[in-house]
């Protein structure tokens, strides 16, 4: 066998098992090559979501109709929060569709590892597989009560007075893809930390809980007090819930330096999730 | 030559032992400062003096393996429990990362030890199979292909589009077997030790390692505790201990060299003095040893080997009538025979004793010897029980039946079969 021979055949090799994970190995050609698994995973958790259940898929909007009916009672009925023209239905219809497409992916998200131990501790593929499928499902399930939120506004513009822009609604696009890159990073993160500390997992549900009241879902920006602003105002999520409202309603304290902050959180969440993610999961076998 | 398909160049997999990073966050974070920014070395005494991590709370669950594999070729790796095979395996199908090392390869891996894997069981079994299908690697065009076969294979056509949870369990296990039976890897990884099923199942395994390789030539890796199966299916072995390679190559050399070690040869037991020697007024046992007659004292004790025991006693008493009976028991307790002496009139001295148990006699297994002395054939002297143990193992030549062979005997006694020329109608 000649040199050049052993060379060719060092370069032959299809696949290499290192002990070193680098930060940055996503190898999109192989997550291509998943795709049918990434559609088929996000079809069984929404099948199983659904199997032996009464009202199947309408609890995804049982959900926020419930939720939204509690808030109008709480919020609008006992506290007296106004909603100006705006039906106090739809107002916080807009704002709890949005919040729940963040709450679900992050908390989802971040089950990534706990849930999966049984299949990562048995076979290859990348790990990300899974969480790319919980992406899929939650935007399936968010676009579910999307369409919610459009059958709402629909009956709204026709018996009430709500001025329908049609130019105005694809501002909902980018705010989707920002809140769902937020939730997503975040859930990322939590997935690598949960399963290094389980106690983290309580600290998840308190972040959520918490942070919802530091997102204007219920409110507007401009009802919170000027001393008191900022604290919303540091929340990247907020400006979204701004914007997202716009979209429907017209309405909302528009500023795009806000916006731009949330859209660089992102980025830079997403990334360092996807980072983390990639640097630790081969790691967190050893040890889960 | 470029037909080596995998490669493993100095594998080595350490864990850590006890509470791994106790999981508490506070802890890494010291870790962290004191290495990181601090630039201790060994951070762990700074922050926990009790505590130190040193060489006693690593274990080396692989160190330095080697080994590469060419097409259609079949790799056996045997070894003792904890020896570190399963590690090996996860390593090679990239569940776990190596400490160090290097694994290249060729082809697809699949492994058949994982079975069911990715499993809803609120869906049904049609859908089970997809995702089985595509969590273990294969596309979705070749599941759709196979569909029917593995359908077929899996015997539970009536409950295709039942939920799984309401399969019984041996339905569950067909199907997911079915499912993994259909991947056409390139590199074929069988780890018998997780494959918990029933005898049934453990057959169809083997059933489909040696398709796999006589069949289609395709490169098998098999971690088994059955010899006789890694024997006859593998062209090479590996034997692994305590994480590194004790002996590799042809498969025969391999397993003789493991059980050389695991069975000793040098089956004996001698008293030097008459009061150390068990027994007891009458009777003084002072040597006691088992003899394999073997031409080749590198080979194994297996069922076609000759044994010879042979004794030597002390008689204390004059001019009685004296027998012994050597008795083989299974590690169960069954007496497996009693072969008595002569009963004979000794005088008081030294008297020797010898049996010859022919090969081809005993089944393979684990049995001990006790030896009996009576006077007057019926009254006993002295029992000396369980003196020698000893284990057989196991020989087939070219059968593929691989579950233990029953019996506690296994003569070879010719049994032989004539086609008869008759008219059926004429019976």
């Amino acid at each position: 066998m000649s040199k050049k021979e052993i060379d060719h055949e060092l370069l032959n090799w299809e696949w290499e098992i290192k002990p070193e994970t680098s930060w940055w190995n996503l190898n999109f050609k192989e997550l291509v090559s998943y795709k049918d698994l990434i559609l088929q995973l996000a079809r069984k958790e929404f099948l199983g979501l659904y199997q032996q259940t009464l009202l199947g898929p309408f609890w995804a909007l049982l959900q926020p109709l419930l939720t939204v009916i509690t808030y109008v009672i709480v919020f609008n009925r006992v506290i007296g929060i106004s909603t100006g023209s705006v039906p106090p239905f739809l107002f916080n219809l807009i704002g709890i569709t949005l919040w729940n497409l963040f709450s679900e992916m992050f908390l989802q998200t971040s089950k990534t590892f706990s849930l999966n131990v049984e299949i990562f501790s048995k076979v290859y593929f990348p790990r990300i597989i899974v969480a790319i499928s919980t992406l899929w499902l939650q935007l399936i399930l968010f676009s579910i009560q999307l369409l919610l939120l459009f059958a709402t506004y629909l009956y709204f513009s026709i018996i009430g007075d709500l001025h329908f822009d049609i130019s105005r609604i694809f501002l909902i696009f980018p705010i989707i893809v920002i809140t769902t890159g937020i939730g997503f990073g975040g859930g990322l993160i939590f997935s690598v930390l949960t399963a290094k500390y389980r106690d983290l997992t309580a600290l998840i549900q308190l972040i959520i809980r918490l942070l919802m009241f530091v997102c204007p879902i219920f409110y507007t920006l401009s009802m919170v007090p000027e001393n008191m602003q900022w604290l919303v105002i540091i929340n990247p999520l907020s400006s979204l819930f701004e914007y997202f409202r716009f979209a429907f309603l017209g309405t909302g304290t528009l500023n795009t330096f806000l916006l731009m902050y949330s859209a660089v959180f992102m980025v830079i969440i997403g990334c360092f999730g996807i980072m983390l993610f990639n640097k630790m999961s081969d790691k967190l076998i050893d040890i889960l | 030559m470029s037909d080596i398909v995998i490669q493993a160049e100095n594998i080595s997999k350490m864990y850590q032992l006890g509470s791994i990073g106790s999981g508490s966050l506070r802890r890494d974070m010291q870790y962290w400062w004191e290495r990181e920014i601090l630039k201790r070395e060994n951070p762990n005494q700074y922050i926990n003096g009790s505590n130190k991590i040193d060489n006693a709370d690593m274990i080396w669950a692989l160190k330095n393996v080697n080994f590469e594999l060419k097409q259609g070729e079949a790799l056996g790796i045997i070894g003792s429990n904890g020896a570190g095979k399963s590690t090996l395996l996860k390593v090679i199908s990239r569940i776990i990362k190596p400490t160090e090392g290097i694994v290249r390869g060729r082809g697809r891996i699949s492994s058949l030890l994982e079975v069911g894997t990715g499993f809803h069981p609120e869906l049904t079994g049609r859908e089970n199979i997809f995702i089985s299908g595509l969590i273990l690697g294969m596309k979705k065009t070749e599941i759709f292909a196979k569909f029917d076969e593995i359908v077929d294979f899996s015997g539970v056509e009536a409950f295709i589009d039942t939920p799984v949870k309401r399969y019984s369990s041996g339905m569950y296990v067909r199907l997911a077997f079915a499912v993994a039976a259909h991947l056409e890897p390139d590199i074929l990884i069988v780890d018998e030790v997780l494959a918990v099923g029933d005898a049934d199942f453990q057959k169809k395994c083997l059933g489909k390692m040696n398709d796999a390789t006589s069949k289609s030539g395709r490169t098998v890796i098999f971690v088994s505790h059955n010899l006789q199966a890694v024997n006859n299916l593998c062209t090479k072995a590996l034997w692994l201990d305590k994480g590194s390679i004790r002996s590799k190559g042809n498969t025969k050399t391999v397993i003789n060299d493991y059980l050389n070690t695991l069975h000793k040869k040098g089956w004996v037991k001698k008293y030097p003095t008459l009061n150390e020697a068990p027994g007891n007024d009458f009777i003084r046992v002072m040597y006691v040893e088992l003899i394999a007659g073997l031409k080749d004292p590198n080979d194994v004790v297996d069922i076609r080997t000759p044994l010879t025991v042979k004794f030597r006693f002390y008689n204390a008493s004059d001019n009685i009538v004296l027998s012994t009976d050597l008795l083989l028991f299974t590690l169960a307790g069954e007496c497996i025979f009693d072969i008595p002496s002569k009963p004979a009139s000794y005088k008081k001295g030294i008297i020797e004793g010898e049996c010859k148990i022919p090969g081809n006699f005993l089944n393979d297994g684990s049995y001990y010897f006790t030896l009996y002395f009576a006077k007057d054939t019926s009254s006993e002297l002295f029992s000396y029980e369980e003196c020698l143990m000893f284990d057989i193992a196991d020989y087939r030549d070219s059968i593929n039946w691989y579950d233990k062979w029953w019996g506690y005997v296994r003569p070879d006694f010719p049994l032989l079969l004539n086609p008869v020329e008759n008219d059926l109608k004429n019976l």
